[in-house]
């Protein structure tokens, strides 16, 4: 007998997220942070990649664990291929998939692009050694969103993989970038990088006025931020400009592309209701943006745990056959925290049937267990065999 | 006592991954040290976007404004945090880090008037410039927090005796604990560099000032909490200590627990599970993340217990666990 998620869920729902790991070319995995994204975008990249796909998963997560557990180390220059062959998920011959595993360095990815757009290698070190421009990678909201759509993109665009699958940043933000008056957005304003660029000297009609505004902007960013911090920010708006120009068009692609049948949206969530606000949050945010939305994934859910039996129906006893007074009073409390458990399975139960409701036709709600922990050879937790298991009970070949 | 630390601070920022109970600690350091006789403040930073929603600055069109609301804010009974300062029960106040207001407060204390601050914010040109320009919103929210830490009462004592940042969830925590160090690199001199060292200068003080990072008894939760702990390191961050929520109590007696683990593994040949199990090894694995988090850190460890089912308000609960040490 097979513990899928099959007795979990309506069989139907479990086949179609297999069918976005067996046919997908981009999964792209939202939701809060905690809920077990980075470890479910994992793991179905691992199902992927055990079904022959040539798969790649990407994370901008700050914690290292994703590449950690895939044997990767923190922030390479490119993919690493993780070892599949110790899982036992692993093809053979010409059936054999791959996965490689990135985690973005969005300073690298920001870097690469200011040097492809901006052609003057002057100009290119300018910006680069510019203070504001090395704070912006990790300060403005939707740039590392941004990166790690590009880097997506990109190897989409290059064929070299079946399956892309992406971890966003677990921040209820992941998408604004997409939107046109989001903040990224705001900063490509041109109306402020004029007022920055030292060739527009008011031959206009407006140009008093264009001064007089631009005259109080100097004034205030001379006098309380000081004269650095202004003429560090005249270069960068004067040389990121361009940059920016050509990102705003990115975006306006990235949509598009990013709107194709060929990718899915997948929204992870916990039982937690702030987990779950969030995931309704993101099923609203992919509607709103007409992106693909295809399911919830209900992770760290009692309701794929649907099949256990009660201690007593499980036919438990001691090995010798007498019960001692320290089994039976074991056996008793054991008997209440499985109440508790089965108490837990009704409400998990009911939220995994109110998502599918919310997920509408089409769509699918999917519960996955808890992650359990072989210990390692070394003593710590072996974490890539757990991502094993869930991607065995993704496909449904779990025993 | 360990709390007693946390008491004599001025500012307590509290991080941890989602999931773990952040809001919920942060509201209850807020009940106890309120009970304990001190004037609290919970902040936490406006949304993302630079402010909330509904900010007297914010001509913007919105169409984000679906579900917003913040977990902190809810444990005092309200959708988010006030944009000024008010009392959200006795002895705690609220207030938003809104980087726009403390914008309005620097331009204030750099002209002196009131009303031309006001009126320079609402310049369209500057107004733009403050909300996209890089780092002019993190330094609108780190004055706005100097500027609660320096409040006075007209008897000269402070107006928030104890300041509580609810951090952010994500790796942003990290990014604002190093920042004053990034500002001041960028604004190098001018009255704004002035209020950053003084900032940095609280923030770096380990008698007024302590981080706190929440997690849970459990593997991957511990595994961040090491690791954000290393990187606090580098920040120049005093840390006060780690709170471990959730400490689950095991009911089991040793021969309990050894009778009873037996009989679960012989019945694993049946390979259908058992209920009740999964909490049976989670007081394991809650023990053993417990003594792992011990051995590897060098500071404090508050333990939070699980509340027991139906004890009423989890914030007063607790509240009493902090006030009463570690259980």
């Amino acid at each position: 007998m097979t513990k899928g998620l099959d007795q979990a869920v309506d069989a139907g729902d479990a086949e179609k997220l297999r069918a976005i790991v067996r046919e997908a070319r981009i999964v792209v995995c939202c939701g809060a942070g905690g809920v077990g994204k980075t470890t479910t975008s994992g793991a179905l990249a691992l199902a992927a990649a055990s079904l022959g796909r040539k798969v790649l998963v990407l994370t901008i997560d700050p914690s290292k664990r994703l590449a950690e557990t895939l044997g990767v180390s923190r922030n390479p220059p490119k993919p690493v291929p993780v070892e599949l062959e110790r899982l036992g998920l692993a093809g053979r011959g010409a059936s054999a998939g791959s996965l490689d595993a990135w985690m973005l360095d969005p300073k690298l990815i920001a870097d690469e692009a200011v040097r492809r757009i901006v052609r003057n290698p002057t100009e290119v070190e300018k910006l680069l050694q510019n203070r504001i421009y090395q704070s912006v990678t990790t300060m403005v909201a939707g740039m590392h969103e941004y990166t790690a759509m590009q880097a997506l993109h990109r190897f989409v665009e290059e064929n070299r993989y079946d399956l892309v699958v992406l971890d966003t940043p677990p921040s209820r933000h992941a998408l604004d970038f997409l939107e046109a008056p989001g903040r990224l957005s705001r900063f490509l304003d041109g109306r402020v990088f004029r007022m920055f660029m030292p060739s527009e000297q008011g031959s206009s009609a407006f140009g008093g006025l264009k001064r007089a505004a631009g005259g109080l902007v100097h004034r205030v960013l001379n006098g309380v931020l000081g004269p650095e911090f202004s003429s560090d920010l005249t270069v960068f708006f004067g040389v990121f400009a361009g940059v920016l120009g050509t990102i705003s068009r990115d975006v306006t692609g990235m949509r598009e592309f990013l709107s194709r049948p060929e990718v899915s949206f997948l929204l992870i969530s916990s039982p937690a209701a702030a987990a779950l606000e969030e995931a309704l949050f993101f099923q609203d945010k992919t509607r709103e943006l007409k992106l693909p939305f295809r399911g919830f994934l209900l992770n760290r859910s009692h309701a794929a745990d649907a099949e256990r039996a009660f201690p007593d129906a499980a036919g438990l006893s001691p090995s010798g056959g007498e019960l001692s007074p320290a089994a039976r009073s074991g056996l008793e409390k054991l008997g209440r925290l499985a109440a508790a458990e089965r108490e837990l399975i009704t409400r998990d139960q009911k939220l995994l049937g109110d998502l599918k409701r919310r997920a509408g036709e089409g769509g699918f709600a999917v519960a996955l267990p808890t992650l359990s922990f072989a210990p390692a050879a070394d003593g710590g937790r072996d974490e890539l065999a757990a991502l094993g298991m869930l991607a065995k009970r993704i496909l449904g070949t779990a025993h | 006592m360990q709390f007693d630390s946390l008491l004599g601070k001025r500012i307590v920022l509290i991080t941890g991954k989602g999931g773990v109970g952040r809001s919920s600690v942060t509201a209850a350091i807020a009940q106890a040290a309120a009970r304990a006789g001190k004037r609290v403040l919970v902040t936490e930073m406006a949304d993302g976007a630079g402010q909330s929603k509904h900010s007297e600055y914010d001509d913007e069109p919105h169409n984000a404004a679906i579900h917003e609301y913040s977990p902190l804010a809810r444990l005092f009974g309200r959708e988010r945090l006030p944009e000024r300062k008010e009392e959200l029960m006795p002895g705690i106040s609220g207030s938003l880090l809104l980087p726009l207001y403390g914008h309005e407060l620097f331009l204030t204390s750099v002209f002196r008037v009131a009303a031309i601050a006001k009126a320079a914010l609402h310049s369209e040109a500057l107004r733009r410039l403050f909300q996209a320009a890089p780092s002019l919103r993190e330094i609108g929210i780190f004055y706005c927090l100097l500027t609660f830490l320096q409040a006075k009462h007209a008897d000269g004592g402070f107006e928030n005796e104890l300041i509580l940042v609810d951090m952010p969830a994500t790796g942003h925590a990290l990014a604002l604990t190093g920042l004053p160090r990034t500002l001041i690199n960028m604004v190098a001199r001018g009255p704004i560099a002035d209020a950053l060292r003084e900032g940095q200068a609280y923030l770096t003080d380990p008698a007024q000032s302590a981080t706190y990072v929440v997690t849970l008894p459990e593997a991957l939760p511990v595994s961040e909490t090491l690791e954000l702990l290393e990187g606090l390191k580098s920040s120049n961050m005093p840390i006060g200590g780690v709170i471990l929520n959730h400490v689950p109590r095991d009911p089991f007696t040793a021969e309990e627990r050894r009778e009873v683990a037996g009989m679960l593994d012989a019945a694993h040949a049946k390979e259908k599970g058992v209920l009740g199990e999964q909490s049976f090894r989670y007081f394991d694995e809650a023990k053993r993340e417990t003594e792992r988090l011990e051995r590897e850190i060098k500071v404090p460890l508050l333990r939070l217990p699980d509340a027991p089912p139906g004890c009423g308000s989890l914030v007063s609960f607790l509240a009493d666990s902090l006030l009463g040490g570690s259980p």
